[in-house]
């Protein structure tokens, strides 16, 4: 079967479709606002006529292309492209900022193949029976997993924890506005029709994190020198292999976190993305490194983020249950393509099926010779001059948020929260779990009410489950290291003080 | 028989615009609009894109597609109410916007006096499903397993939409125990039926989990029968007064030149029930449903008395 799939793939088209896909992917996914989802809904129309295999071939190749673009603006301005990219931009920029921007875009790109590589290998062997596992999680699993992920970010993230749990809170209740999950009745909208959808994704990241950095621009006070300012030297950005083998735990750490979140429905690439690097940072003997440019920083979500492509695609294609956008996007185009998704598709259609699962760890290659012949392009963006590059951002901040949905509420607020992360991040909050909050506060509490509709308000669903009660406990754990470590360190310190 | 209808309806129609004069003819002379009220990629936005270039071809005038998602449908809506009545703008819309979210919230238009409708093309069958070693083999068992007082949960697509205010209804007359648990999406809810998370779902696209015997399909909440499954009655047919009809069609602001609607909706029948159409609507798992412009008015307007009435006894509780 596998062997038949790979003679189908023998066809100059599929080459070019997934050249074009993985280019046109990398592109769009590098402009904040303009994410996979729009991208292959664009592209759906050109692939009607096209046979299946590179028809899909394209959209996908669109698929992981942007995932992995996304992370080209977050390094190299600090404005992920993608909301997933947004912890790549922690370590990726700090990078940028001391001239390693060419490195740090290299250990991204290698680190994406990796991922992405892991996430399809798993998906050719496990799509169905990891289908079937994704559906034991019900309201309760889910929200306990949730509940985890928010602790993480909190425990591992980095900073102090205090601020972290602020912010995730403020997040968590951004994230009220807008209908009431369970009543569909209207929560903080003040009778605005336009703020009954809450506070969108995009229109907020692009702010928080690309407007922000406008504002903070704008109000930095003037240094006497108001010529060019100095610009970093670009220094060799060689990546040898033995020091992505270095970071293998990490890239096999976060591929596994980026493709077992994928094949939960609802959570996204932003959040594993985060998870992956708290993680990385929670597990690194130099944990002080991360937020200053550590190479695992930028490894382990860039690897988590490409291996929800894989991870999302396995419930998609083996029920046909998509479990966001950007998957009910591909459903339809693999329905349009006469390949129904759901439990006949690997039965009926096999080797188209296989075919474009080969193809999708095969693009491995173009995704690698096309990324680095864009990054000989791409980082010169850092020798742009501030008093050009920072209209462009606020240009293409604009215009990311009023394209989600075509409506000026989403510009302001943009520009609402670009404000507000400005004033953040002049008193030393961090932003990062401001956006989990965010993400995942309706769905925590939805789950949670969820959860509690079935059980007829009983609290013993939590217990009862027993992935549920794991999670839990995990949770626990999770707290009583992170408490420990701090107290031993407290003592170290006043210990090495007193002598 | 398709092809010879077809060819009656192109004649009837034809010979109608004989009689309608210069005003028609000189419809469009620049490119319409046509607002989807989701997002791109969806179903509604893949088959109004799929009609939007076949009617193309007989308007002799591009048919551009913009979406405008958000509001469950409404803000497209809303903002389609208040366009010119020129007949350059149209929207491909749904049940949903047209005659739920209406009934249960101010939503700034109103469906039936700010439209015009020009004819319905499809709306997706919703099915009361349980898991396939359910016990409730039929409707009639599951509703009187919940009247003897067993609590039954039911997933939907989400809170107040047509599904579940039709449950409520259900429950509320036979005063049965049953518990609503939204989900975001149909997909969500399927997979929560899937797993045994919820005892039953009202949802969509279920055809193949039916088929592959991992869920067995009791009802539709529809008010016909789903093609593919002859056998399982509506509601109405088992014995339940309540019925959410899927609708999917295009309305032109209200006070748009007769006219031109007639055109439109002679162009659009013509379209839709061509057999490219249809060869589509069966690779997207999509009925074709095709209602006049007149019916559909009727049929959004019953809605939406029915569903207002739902929704202030709901609130009265």
């Amino acid at each position: 079967m596998l062997l038949d799939a790979f003679n189908a793939l023998m066809d100059i088209w599929v080459l070019v479709a997934a050249i074009v896909g993985i280019v046109t992917g990398i592109i769009i996914g590098a402009i904040p606002g303009l994410g996979p989802t729009m991208a292959i809904a664009l592209l759906i129309p050109v692939t009607f006529t096209m046979p299946p295999i590179p028809a899909i071939t394209l959209l996908l190749g669109v698929y992981q292309g942007a995932i992995f673009g996304g992370s080209i603006s977050a390094i190299l301005l600090n404005v992920p492209g993608t909301p997933s990219s947004a912890a790549t931009a922690i370590d990726g920029h700090a990078m940028a900022k001391r001239g390693e921007g060419g490195r740090a875009l290299r250990i991204a790109l290698y680190a994406s193949v990796a991922g992405n590589i892991f996430s399809c290998f798993v998906l050719i062997v496990l799509a169905e029976p990891l289908a079937s596992m994704a559906l034991n999680f019900g309201p309760a699993e889910m929200a306990a997993l949730m509940f985890f992920a928010l602790l993480v970010i909190v425990l591992f993230g980095g900073g102090v924890r205090l601020d972290a749990a602020l912010m995730v809170l403020l997040g968590v209740f951004a994230g009220i506005v807008g209908l009431d999950p369970i009543e569909g009745t209207p929560r903080f909208t003040f009778d605005s029709f336009a703020m009954e959808n809450g506070l969108q994704l995009i229109p907020v990241l692009v702010g928080l994190f690309a407007m922000s950095e406008v504002f903070l621009k704008l109000f930095e006070r003037r240094s006497a020198n108001q010529g060019d300012m100095d610009i970093p030297e670009i220094l060799p950005s060689k990546v040898r292999f033995i020091d992505m083998w270095r970071m293998r735990a990490t890239l096999l750490w976060s591929s596994l976190i980026g493709t077992f979140v994928g094949i939960l429905p609802g959570i996204g690439s932003t959040v594993p993305a985060f998870m992956s690097y708290s993680l990385a940072r929670a597990r690194s003997k130099q944990p002080n490194k991360f937020g200053e440019g550590a190479d695992e920083g930028v490894a382990a979500p860039e690897a988590a983020n490409n291996a929800v492509t894989g991870g999302a695609l396995i419930p998609t294609l083996a029920l046909g249950i998509p479990g966001d956008a950007v998957t009910a996007v591909i459903l339809g185009a693999f329905m349009l393509q006469g390949l129904a998704p759901g439990p006949f598709l690997f039965r009926d259609y096999g080797i188209e099926v296989y075919a474009i699962f080969e193809a999708l760890i095969l693009s491995s290659i173009p995704t690698i010779i096309f990324g680095l012949l864009l990054f000989k392009i791409a980082v010169h963006v850092i020798r742009i001059q501030p008093r050009h590059l920072f209209p462009t951002i606020t240009i293409l901040a604009l215009l990311g948020a009023f394209s989600v949905n075509n409506s000026l509420v989403d510009v302001w607020v943009m520009l609402g929260a670009g404000f507000v992360g400005f004033l953040l991040r002049r008193s030393g909050f961090p932003l990062p779990p401001l956006l989990i909050g965010l993400i995942l506060g309706t769905p925590l509490e939805q789950s949670v009410r969820q959860a509690l509709l079935t059980s007829n308000g009983n609290l013993d669903i939590f217990w009862n489950s027993h992935i549920a009660l794991s999670i839990i406990a995990l949770t626990a754990i999770c707290i009583v290291i992170s408490v420990a470590i701090s107290v031993f360190k407290n003592k170290r310190h006043q210990g090495s003080s007193d002598v | 028989m398709s092809l010879l209808k077809t060819v009656l309806t192109g004649a009837v129609f034809s010979s109608m615009f004989v009689s309608l004069g210069a005003n028609a003819v000189d419809y469009p002379t620049h490119p319409i609009t046509m607002v989807v009220p989701y997002g791109a990629g969806g179903t509604t936005d893949i088959s109004a894109r799929k009609l939007s270039s076949l009617a193309e071809a007989e308007l002799g005038q591009p048919i551009v597609v913009e979406n405008r998602p958000g509001g469950s449908g409404t803000n497209a809506m809303r903002a389609v109410a208040k366009a010119k009545k020129d007949g350059y703008t149209l929207i491909a819309t749904t049940s949903s916007p047209l005659f739920v979210t209406p009934a249960v919230r101010p939503v700034g238009y109103d469906s039936v006096k700010d439209f015009t409708p020009i004819l319905n093309y499809s709306g997706p069958y919703h099915g009361v499903l349980v898991q396939a070693d359910s016990p409730y083999e039929s409707f009639d068992e599951l509703i009187a397993s919940a009247k003897s007082g067993t609590s039954i949960s039911y997933g939907t697509a989400g809170a107040m939409g047509g599904p579940h205010l039709s449950f409520e209804l259900i429950a509320r007359e036979n005063k049965a125990k049953l518990k609503h648990v939204p989900f975001s999406g149909a997909g969500s809810a399927t997979a929560a039926l899937l797993g045994g998370h919820v005892d039953v779902a009202l949802v969509p696209a279920y055809r193949d989990l039916v088929l592959d015997s991992k869920l067995r399909l009791l009802g539709v909440l529809d008010d016909s029968r789903d093609p593919d499954f002859t056998s399982v009655p509506t509601l109405k047919e088992a014995g339940y007064d309540v019925e959410f009809p899927s609708v999917v069609g295009v309305m032109a602001p209200a006070g748009t030149d007769p006219d031109i609607v007639a055109k439109l909706e002679a162009t659009f029948t013509k379209v839709a029930n061509s057999d490219e159409f249809k060869e589509f609507m069966t690779k997207l798992n999509q009925p074709v449903r095709v209602m006049t412009g007149k019916k559909l008015g009727e049929t959004i307007k019953m809605n939406l008395e029915t569903f207002r009435q739902v929704a202030k006894e709901l609130s009265q509780e």
